[in-house]
């Protein structure tokens, strides 16, 4: 009995070590934030911030599916608006967002969640291909354009980002088909696009080892976000980045609040905090993607600034066949099931 | 003693709790159809039908190849090592087997990490093999890598398991044959092999059952399309959202693994009472 007591006695002094301070917990994408403004943040407010982070949207959906709790997220567009959709996410109360005057009108309302009811812009960027000046010719780029990616003579030298939906995305766009497309013909047309692309040039399909990867040269060749690569650039002088002519996916990562949030207020004031302009900038030096605030943007790009003359860091938004990836609750697994064919075989 | 059974309940709760109700929930998964509502079930064989499809044979069949080499690869290098730590000095035994062990301390994360800049065309291999002119050789997103790398992490538990049948050997059944007349190399064959092989099994055991179903390793190191059945399954709940699937190959994964397990034991019966049998004389 008296064992009993005292392993009771011990639960106790153990629960009794629960903090007093307020807690956050943020779901962000891995390699997507400067850490010291989560420690800026912290000290601000003086409150607890517990970071996790996922490597593709699927994966968060999951992770929230399977019951976790937080107060933010970062989901990429179609996401946004599934999770609209599913009720998983809940109003933002914009007058609490006195930063919202920082950020570029141009980055809100866009059509997955068109008044900003619901989302606030963190970073936005689109997908190129990050390439070796010094062994892959532009021209070939030019003139083949996705299409590179299925040139044998780069076999064994491209990396591409394991993510169904981007995948389908070159493959679509290399055919001239809407990346939303949900026409049947079309996606087993580039599925065997995508097929004839794994037997051609054998890539490696990673995720976020691939910027460390780039960096070093181990490929020629990389399909990639527009601010993995700015930073690839920044850090490699060989490293180069092109976006085909043929149009490539516009995204924009939005800061959400889930419906099951513990701690709406405070996730209000972290939403507040990124858009501020010393957070925004801090935070895109260190990233390389870009930012929606518009001052930060000014900063990184100006002649003095990190990302100077960087083709990756300022994203085109100029070519109308440039597309939004929206949500189509019908191909939410067919998509990824053929990916996963693609890889196996 | 009778006070202390009660302790085991505390135990019984949480067996219960974490390893039989997420075993039934896979089971109810593999069998019913997507987008259950908790309440309404529709049974179904399909996600089992789905899974003998050319594309994910090859996996599984894949899965299989690479764990039995890995457990080969795992026997080779083990069982020499196992054999000279239980044969030196007692004293230095103890720090042999503690060297063994230090690197499981580490999270197999970092460790498996730590072999991409190991293997990688600009990692430290390849930097020295550029520095006297050799290479590059590819060696990350292979076979070898990935081998590599599951030898690397199950390696210790070969080792263990083969030491210690070694070590509570009895010495003089190896003295008496010497004393009539065999040499080292009978001694071993006729005597000290055979007494071990309990614990090589054991070890191909504790090597091929996380080998065959690991994900990580063959992530890291073999990249994305290096798809084992373990990536299969993760993918099929993470990526996919087919959770029914999922649970479907992990149930056949379950049958294998318990195939396996059983004529693993009947082996080891086999070879225990053969061993006692020829020990009569």
């Amino acid at each position: 009995m008296k064992k009993i007591l005292i392993l009771f006695l011990l639960i106790g002094t153990l629960s009794a070590c629960t903090p007093a301070k307020k807690t956050l917990k943020v779901f962000n994408w891995g390699e997507y934030i400067d850490a010291t403004v989560i420690a800026d943040f912290e000290k601000e407010y003086n409150v607890r911030v517990i970071y996790d982070t996922y490597d593709s949207n699927e994966l968060m959906y999951t992770k929230l599916q399977s019951g976790e709790k937080y107060d933010i997220l970062v989901p990429t567009d179609h996401m946004v608006e599934r999770l609209i959709a599913e009720g998983k996410i809940q109003k933002i109360d914009l007058t609490k967002i006195t930063n919202l005057k920082n950020v570029d009108s141009g980055m809100l309302n866009r059509p997955f969640d068109p008044n900003n009811q619901y989302s606030v812009p963190y970073f936005y960027g689109n997908i190129g291909i990050i390439f070796n000046k010094n062994v892959v010719d532009v021209a070939d780029l030019e003139a083949q354009g996705w299409d590179v990616l299925r040139d044998v003579k780069y076999k064994d030298r491209v990396y591409v980002y394991d993510s169904a939906r981007d995948a389908f995305m070159m493959a679509y766009k290399s055919l001239g088909y809407s990346i939303n497309t949900t026409n049947t013909a079309q996606i087993e047309e580039a599925f065997t696009w995508l097929q004839d692309m794994d037997d051609k040039t054998n890539p490696v399909y990673i995720d976020e080892t691939l910027i460390d990867n780039m960096i070093n040269g181990e490929k020629d060749l990389a399909v990639d976000f527009s601010g993995d690569a700015a930073y690839v650039l920044s850090e490699n002088p060989d490293m180069d980045f092109f976006v085909p002519s043929e149009g490539t996916n516009l995204w924009t990562d939005s800061m959400v609040i889930p419906t099951n949030s513990q701690n709406v207020d405070l996730a209000h004031k972290w939403i507040n905090f990124m858009l501020r302009d010393d957070v925004a900038l801090k935070n895109t030096e260190y990233v390389g993607y870009t930012s929606p605030i518009v001052s930060a943007f000014e900063a990184v790009t100006s002649a003095d600034g990190v990302y100077f003359n960087n083709p990756a860091y300022a994203p085109r938004l100029d070519n109308p066949l440039d597309e939004v990836h929206a949500y189509s609750p019908e191909l939410v697994s067919i998509l990824p099931d053929k990916w996963t064919r693609v890889k196996a075989d | 003693m009778r006070v202390f059974a009660n302790l085991v309940r505390p135990y019984l709760v949480w067996m219960s709790l974490f390893i039989v109700v997420p075993m039934i929930l896979i089971v109810l998964y593999a069998f019913t159809t997507h987008g259950n509502s908790v309440m309404a079930f529709q049974f179904t064989l399909d996600n089992f039908g789905k899974f003998f499809d050319p594309v994910f044979i090859k996996v599984l069949l894949k899965s299989i190849q690479v764990a039995l080499v890995t457990t080969f690869v795992c026997i080779l290098i083990g069982y020499p090592i196992a054999y000279v730590i239980a044969n030196v000095d007692e004293r230095w035994q103890t720090l042999l087997m503690l060297l063994v062990t230090i690197p499981m301390w580490i999270n197999m994360l970092v460790r498996t990490y730590a072999w991409i800049s190991i293997l990688s065309d600009a990692g430290l291999i390849n930097t020295f093999l550029k520095s006297i002119n050799v290479g590059p050789i590819k060696m990350m997103y292979t076979d070898f890598a990935v081998i590599l790398g599951m030898v690397y992490n199950f390696l210790p538990f070969m080792i263990l398991s083969i030491y210690t049948s070694l070590a509570k050997m009895d010495k003089a059944v190896i003295d008496a044959s010497f004393d009539l007349g065999a040499n080292t190399r009978q001694t071993f064959m006729k005597i000290t092999f055979p007494l071990s092989l309990p614990g090589v099994i054991s070890g191909v055991t504790l090597v091929f059952l996380p080998a065959v179903s690991t994900f990580i390793i063959p992530k890291f190191l073999g990249g994305g399309q290096y798809m084992l059945i373990g990536n299969l399954i993760e993918n099929q709940f993470i990526t996919v959202g087919e959770w029914n699937f999922g649970s479907a190959i992990s149930l056949i994964m379950a049958m294998i693994i318990m195939l396996s397990m059983y004529m693993t034991r009947k082996m080891d019966k086999d070879i225990v009472q053969e061993a006692q049998g020829g020990n009569k004389w």
